[in-house]
Order: C-alpha cells, then sequence, then structure tokens
C-alpha cells in the first residue's frame, strides 16, 4: 500500500470492517478462540490490543523516517513487545482477577500478525494522524469481533454474560470449549461474509 | 553497506533501546511496589479466612510440590490479646501493637499444587490440630472455564469439611464419606482432592506431628494408592 488518500472515518472504518482482522483477515485467531469463553476475558484482551496498535502504529509512523530499511523489521518488534510489556505490568497490577486468566494472551500480543501487518504495510509509509486511525480501526475492529463471539460464546454455552446468569443450566455447553471456538468463529465469519454478499454485493472474505 | 549505514543502524537501535528501556522503567517503577503490596495482602486474606478463630497465622516453613515453592502455616490462637497503643514521638501517629500471651497451635494451614487437567491448582487447605481438614481454598488455576472451574464453587469446597488422608479419595458419583466428582470435570476434582489437599495433609502430618505428638505413628505410604 502507498500513501493512502482515505479520510479518517474511512480508515477506521477499513479495520473495523472491510479489513477487520478475523472475520475478514482471518489474522490473530489463536486469541480469538483461546480468550473469548467469557465477555469479560475478551474485552480485556480486546482492549489491550486496541492499546498496543494505536501505539504501535503511532511511534512507528512517528520515525518511520528515522527508521534504517535494513532494520526496520526487528526495530518494529522492539516497538510492539515495549508497548505489550507496558500494559502487561498495568493490568497485572491494577486488574488483578481478569489478568489472572489472561496473562498468557496479554503477553502473546508480541506475536500478533495483525499488529506486525499493519505496521509494516501502513504505519511505515504513512503520517502519524492517519496512521493512528489506521491503528485504532484495526484495534476496535479485533475488539468488536472479540465481543461478538465471546458474548455468544458464554450465552450459549454457559447462560451468562459477565459472569451474570440469564438462563439457568447450560443450554449449549460445546460452546465454551476449545471446540465451540472453532464453530463460533467459523460460523460467524459465514454469517458476515452472508451478510456483505447479500446486501453489498462482496465478493466474500479475502481468505489471505 | 557504507560505513554511513552502519553509523546510522547502531543510532537507531541505541536510541530505541534507551527510550524503550527509560520507559518500561518509569512503569515498572510505578507500578510494581503497587502490585507487590496487593499480592502479599491477597494471601494474608486468604490465610485468615482458612481459620477464623485464629488470632495470628506463623509461617511454619516451606515445602516443594511439583517443585514449586509454598509454604506451611501454623494458625495461632492467643490466651489473652493485650492491645497497646503507643504514639511515635516523630510522627505523632499512635500505632496499635498486638501482643499475644500464651499461644497455642489450633490448626495448621499448607499452601499446595494439585496437577489439573491443563493447569497446576494453586490451593490453600486448612486443618484442625488432628489433622481434619476444616476448609480449602482455590487461589489460582487455568481449568476449563465451565467445567473444571467449578472447582472454585462452594458446593464443591464444602465436600471437604471433615475429611482425614483416608477419606480424601474422590468417587464418581454419590459417596457419604468420600469426596464426590464434578460431573465432567473429574481429572480436576481428582487433582484438587488426591494431588493438592491430600499431599498437603500428609505433608502437614509428616512434619508436625512429630513435635506436636511423639507417639503419633507416621502411617501410610506416600500417595501409594492414587
Amino acid at each position: 500500500m502507498a500513501h493512502t488518500h482515505k479520510s479518517n472515518l474511512e480508515l477506521i472504518k477499513n479495520g473495523m470492517f472491510s479489513e477487520n482482522t478475523i472475520f475478514r483477515m482471518a489474522i490473530s485467531l489463536c486469541p480469538s478462540i483461546a480468550v473469548t469463553n467469557s465477555l469479560k476475558n475478551g474485552m480485556a484482551l480486546g482492549i489491550a490490543v486496541v492499546f498496543v496498535q494505536t501505539m504501535v502504529n503511532v511511534t512507528i509512523s512517528a520515525i518511520r523516517k528515522f527508521i534504517h530499511p535494513k532494520i526496520r523489521i526487528p526495530i518494529f518488534m522492539l516497538i510492539i513487545a515495549g508497548y505489550v510489556t507496558i500494559i502487561d505490568m498495568v493490568m497485572s497490577t491494577y486488574f488483578r482477577a481478569i489478568y489472572a486468566q489472561i496473562g498468557l494472551y496479554i503477553q502473546i500480543i508480541v506475536a500478533f500478525a495483525s499488529i506486525f501487518a499493519r505496521a509494516e504495510v501502513f504505519a511505515s509509509k504513512n503520517k502519524v494522524i492517519p496512521s493512528f486511525m489506521d491503528g485504532f480501526g484495526m484495534g476496535v475492529g479485533f475488539l468488536l469481533a472479540m465481543i461478538v463471539i465471546s458474548f455468544f460464546r458464554e450465552f450459549l454455552g454457559k447462560g451468562e454474560l459477565f459472569g451474570i446468569t440469564i438462563v439457568a443450566g447450560k443450554p449449549l455447553l460445546i460452546m465454551i470449549l476449545p471446540a465451540g471456538g472453532f464453530l463460533a468463529v467459523g460460523l460467524l465469519m459465514a454469517f458476515f461474509n452472508w451478510i456483505d454478499m447479500r446486501f453489498y454485493g462482496g465478493k466474500g472474505a479475502s481468505g489471505v | 553497506m557504507t560505513a554511513k549505514d552502519i553509523a546510522k543502524i547502531t543510532i537507531n537501535l541505541v536510541i530505541i533501546y534507551l527510550i524503550g528501556g527509560l520507559l518500561l522503567a518509569v512503569v515498572y517503577a510505578i507500578t510494581s511496589p503497587i502490585k507487590f503490596q496487593k499480592e502479599k495482602a491477597e494471601k494474608e486474606a486468604a490465610l485468615l479466612t482458612m481459620i477464623p478463630e485464629a488470632d495470628k497465622i506463623e509461617k511454619r516453613g516451606d515445602w516443594h510440590p511439583h517443585e514449586k515453592h509454598a509454604e506451611y502455616y501454623a494458625a495461632l490462637k492467643c490466651s489473652e490479646l493485650i492491645t497497646k497503643s503507643e504514639k511515635d514521638e516523630k510522627t505523632g501517629e499512635i500505632k496499635e501493637t498486638k501482643e499475644c500471651i500464651n499461644p497455642q497451635d489450633i490448626g495448621y494451614i499448607a499452601e499446595g499444587f494439585g496437577k489439573g487437567y491443563s493447569s497446576y491448582i494453586h490451593i490453600l487447605t486448612s486443618v484442625d490440630n488432628s489433622f481434619q481438614v476444616k476448609r480449602i481454598k482455590i487461589l489460582g488455576h487455568g481449568e476449563t472455564p465451565g467445567l473444571g472451574d467449578e472447582i472454585e464453587k462452594d458446593y464443591f469446597l464444602k465436600r471437604f469439611e471433615n475429611k482425614t488422608v483416608d477419606t480424601l479419595v474422590v468417587v464418581k458419583g454419590e459417596t457419604q464419606d468420600k469426596v464426590e466428582a464434578i460431573t465432567g470435570a473429574t481429572i480436576s476434582s481428582r487433582a484438587v482432592t488426591e494431588d493438592g489437599v491430600r499431599k498437603g495433609v500428609e505433608m502437614l502430618k509428616e512434619k508436625l506431628s512429630g513435635e506436636q505428638n511423639k507417639e503419633q505413628e507416621k502411617e501410610e505410604e506416600y500417595g501409594s494408592h492414587s
């Protein structure tokens, strides 16, 4: 992608919908299955990703002219790892109950393909403000996907939302097991593709 | 690669490392004292709930289940508790200190780990003087949500009341004197009961019954029938 001509709003919408990390690009699927068995955990990881994605994009964009092209990849990794360590320390201090359950996945945000891809494809070639919008949009897109998946999984699997019982019993237990994660992601992806094709004349997921 | 490239790459890396390192140091300096205090407070609060009648919890030693570091404690009851108020000359704050007269062991608490389905389950077990389980508490685990995480629930924890080394055995289906497994989470139930709690009680018995009661013999082969 060369220098972008899209407006800020288009950039945000791009990350949220047309290039949604999970439902359209089908990357960073590991956490989308691992932590989405409860709405609270899914949202916590999503918020951490919004922070890291936005900050990484802004930082890389700000120093893009200063970085020597030969070592840009190690520098991207350093910046990503730095922000992940910050969010890891903050969450383990102030949100201990949630961190106890999703701490491991906070640390592997370092290896998220989506964050690295946006740094390389977008932030290293564009100005700070568009990069901020792009990172924020991508992050929020990931957060939305996590909310949708964990909403269905927690509701169907446990009959609860945010740990509060809505329906007694366990309507569809498989949904909170790992297998249910694959089912939920696959079915939701199919559903969003169907909407796209039916109402917006899209061609379905790019399936990269 | 020219000398100019090498110089630029070096400067790039040095500056990024310096700024990144500084930033991390600042965040660490802010968060780590708070984190340390919270961890300590959480553990102390958990210990006090294990034997509510106790006036004081005292560390007795360390042990290493599954190569992890764990501690065990004695719960002390004082025959008299005297509260003294002392005024600090410099700050003017009034400090309250409690003096414990003639403390007696009324029970023990063991921290332990049980190897579960997908994690090590971190458990506190409290026993009375005769090594009967009073209550247990799950401090942390990574078991399957919806199935294995039922081990945290009160109905399961209640099943441990008044159990001894011999009755800390998991049974599928209803039972009177043993521990009934959680449906669909037999491995987690077994990890808590037989690997965590029972080994903790056995350890307490081995280390403490000698000093408490010399004639009480050490029975039971160590976990031979698990």
